[in-house]
């Protein structure tokens, strides 16, 4: 514990831990690269890599479609799901002063969820599946803010309005599912809402991805101001901050992020959980170290899992499945053996 | 800095006045407690004054410019609030939480840089915290947590401090801190608002006093004009003595609570004593940074000095002062409470009647 404190005194990154997390996203990304049922040997992988960047020799067509075509966006995506995922579960338990907040907390992702159902039920394709997702996740969260918010009602009002809203947006989705057609659509709806991340293609990235980044930037540059939010309000007014305002940015950042995560790949439960708990357990509570750890780290952890989840057996296993299997005993080990945290 | 409350009411919504018509003021350097039964609006007044709740009437001024009218970031790099040390506070180390009180100074997308790190360390080994830089807030007995929120408060640089019960839950030593800490900041320059509910460390420590009544009633001015038995008892119900005890460099006062009475209206401030007595005020002070205090007091009361005669005694590391004044005696007294309040300051008062009467020690 005292050890911990010393590395971040100034609750800034130390050079070595910086290092780490520029290194390891590229790294497991590299490794995801060469892992798969088609296995590619690394060497071949960088030979591919060299000969898009500056020339040379391309490696059998195949293994090309593989790499860039297949493999590639969806690392890409699993980078960017896992990093906004992480990010915006961060600010949610830092607003809410509530270690259990994740990005779904404001019914976003029940309400993504119930549209892109709804999309797989009228037969859209992939991009309107997204689009229709995107926005009612969007609705979902106007609905909790409005039930609500309001003077004089703390932030937990808003938590409960939240479980309310994402209660009947659940309730709405068994509802499609009870409707639509078992042989067909009933498949695809329910393996999508477990979460899959091999929609992933350029034109899906194109459409979410900003959204994703350009929230992670608005948190990344607001990590200071962060620290104010688990104060009292009075204490935040105190501090010179616009505590309304950061909240109202906190919450459309997260929420643009986390509804286009499941406009792309579902629900990918647990990471927006995980990794900002196993960051605060390393690097305290001050958003100037554990934003970008949690960024950083987010986005190594979903490529492992999803490289995981892609090539553990013949048939891919949805990823929900696999962050809880993965997340949950590692989360559990890392508490005993820290001792715990607090908010 | 100078900070009014002009004519101020305050009520809830349901229709309850908790404050009406409020006048007061304070300015650098004072030491102001705010003093009041439960409910009576001591906590109100202080949220009304931050502009965290509304006035329903009048408006609170500092330098003259409406607190509402003033932008959130521009206020609060003047003014600082050390809320009370309970309830739940997040799990930051100590460090940490009192750069948060830098935040002010900052832009609104800016991380704090060296030199604000350099002066939350300077402000620790001042205030004698460094020990608990790493301590989470979580972790801390009250009054440990408590130093931390004031050095968080001043690491804003503020003119005006804003403390709600800082020294309530604390222990006889920590709230001796916590005072002593307080007199400090005062004697630097700055204006400290407390809320307690100790009648006595109002006395102790002072300079004005807003006692409140139930019903918004209230009474303003010098301590020992406001402090009195006949306000105690009026104000809370309670039957008081003053007494006072003497040590050899000062006299306190001290209060004790004797038995519940039916609180009442109609405070006065005391003006008993308002007799012409000569009087000669006697200090050692190893404080020479109270100096400059001391003279601004001087000179303040300088219709009723008569005459002065200082020296520094070095190889003591004090110097000392003798002024002769000729005055009525609560204004003598009122001087003499606030050259008393001053740390580092011992001294005492002698008064006779001008013509030979009997003689006197009082602080």
């Amino acid at each position: 514990m005292t050890k911990a404190r010393k590395e971040n005194s100034t609750g800034v990154l130390s050079p070595l831990w910086e290092t780490v997390f520029l290194l390891l996203p590229i790294l497991t990304a590299l490794a995801a690269l060469c892992i798969g049922r088609i296995g590619i040997a690394p060497a071949d992988m960088f030979r591919s890599l060299w000969a898009h960047l500056a020339k040379g020799e391309l490696l059998p067509d195949q293994m090309e479609t593989v790499l860039w075509k297949i493999r590639f966006p969806r690392i890409l995506l699993a980078l960017l799901v896992g990093a906004g995922l992480s990010t915006a579960g961060c600010a949610f338990q830092s607003l809410f002063s509530n270690p259990l907040a994740t990005p779904d907390t404001l019914g976003v992702a029940s309400g993504a969820s119930f549209g892109a159902a709804l999309g797989l039920l009228i037969g859209l394709n992939l991009i309107g599946v997204q689009l229709i997702s995107l926005f009612f996740g969007v609705i979902a969260v106007l609905l909790t803010w409005i039930s609500g918010a309001g003077r004089g009602r703390g932030l937990n009002s808003m938590v409960l309005a939240g479980i309310m809203v994402g209660s009947l947006f659940s309730a709405l989705v068994s509802l499609i599912k009870f409707t639509a057609d078992t042989e067909t659509k009933l498949p695809s709806i329910t393996y999508w809402l477990m979460g899959s991340l091999d929609s992933a293609g350029y034109g899906t990235l194109l459409l979410g991805a900003p959204w994703i980044l350009a929230g992670i930037l608005v948190l990344y540059l607001l990590r200071w101001r962060l620290n104010v939010l688990p104060l009292s309000e009075e204490e935040a007014k105190a501090s010179g901050t616009n505590i309304r305002a950061l909240r109202i940015v906190s919450v459309l950042c997260a929420t643009a992020i986390t509804a286009s995560c499941v406009s792309m790949c579902g629900q990918v439960g647990w990471v927006g959980l995980l990794v900002p708990h196993i960051c605060r357990m390393k690097f305290g509570n001050n958003h100037l170290s554990l934003l970008p750890a949690s960024i950083f780290t987010g986005a190594a952890f979903l490529v492992i899992v999803d490289t995981v989840a892609r090539s553990a057996s013949a048939a891919e296993i949805p990823i929900s499945i696999l962050t809880a299997i993965i997340g949950a005993p590692f989360f559990i080990i890392l508490m005993r053996r820290s001792g715990g945290w607090q908010m | 800095m100078n900070l009014k409350v002009e004519n101020a009411s305050f009520s809830y919504r349901k229709g309850k006045t908790v404050i009406k018509g409020l006048n007061f003021g304070a300015s650098s350097g004072d030491l102001i407690a705010i003093l009041g039964p439960n409910g009576a609006g001591k906590t109100t007044l202080l949220r009304c004054i931050m502009g965290f709740l509304k006035w329903s009437s009048g408006k609170s001024t500092l330098d003259g410019e409406d607190i509402r009218s003033i932008p959130g970031r521009r206020f609060w790099s003047r003014v600082a609030y050390v809320p009370q040390a309970r309830g739940v506070f997040a799990a930051y180390p100590a460090e940490e939480m009192i750069l948060l009180g830098r935040t002010n100074r900052m832009g609104i997308f800016s991380v704090p840089k060296a030199e604000d790190l350099d002066r939350v360390h300077e402000l620790m080994e001042k205030m004698h915290i460094s020990r608990l830089a790493g301590r989470k807030c979580t972790e801390m007995s009250g009054g440990e947590l408590q130093m931390i929120l004031i050095a968080r408060a001043l690491a804003a640089e503020p003119e005006l401090l804003i403390l709600d019960e800082p020294e309530s839950n604390l222990d006889f030593r920590n709230q001796l801190i916590v005072l002593d800490t307080m007199s400090e900041l005062a004697a630097n320059g700055i204006c400290c608002i407390f809320n307690t509910h100790y009648p006595a460390h109002a006395l102790m420590r002072a300079s004005k006093a807003l006692l409140f009544c139930r019903g918004g009633e209230y009474l303003f001015g010098e301590t020992g004009h406001v402090v009195t038995e006949a306000n105690i008892e009026k104000a809370f119900g309670v039957k008081a003595v003053i007494g006072e005890v003497e040590t050899p460099g000062n006299i306190y006062k001290s209060i004790i609570p004797l038995k519940v009475t039916e609180p009442g209206a109609g405070m006065v401030g005391h003006s008993d004593g308002a007799g012409r007595v000569i009087a000669v005020i006697s200090l050692i002070s190893s404080n020479f940074a109270a100096g400059g205090r001391i003279n601004a007091l001087l000179h303040e009361y300088r219709r009723y000095v008569v005459g002065r005669m200082g020296m520094p005694y070095r190889e003591c590391g004090v110097f000392i002062l003798n002024v002769t004044l000729d005055g009525p005696e609560n204004e003598i007294r009122s001087l003499s409470h606030k050259l008393g309040i001053l740390p580092g300051v011992h001294g005492k008062v002698t008064f006779a009647e001008p013509e030979g009467g009997k003689a006197v020690d009082e602080p």
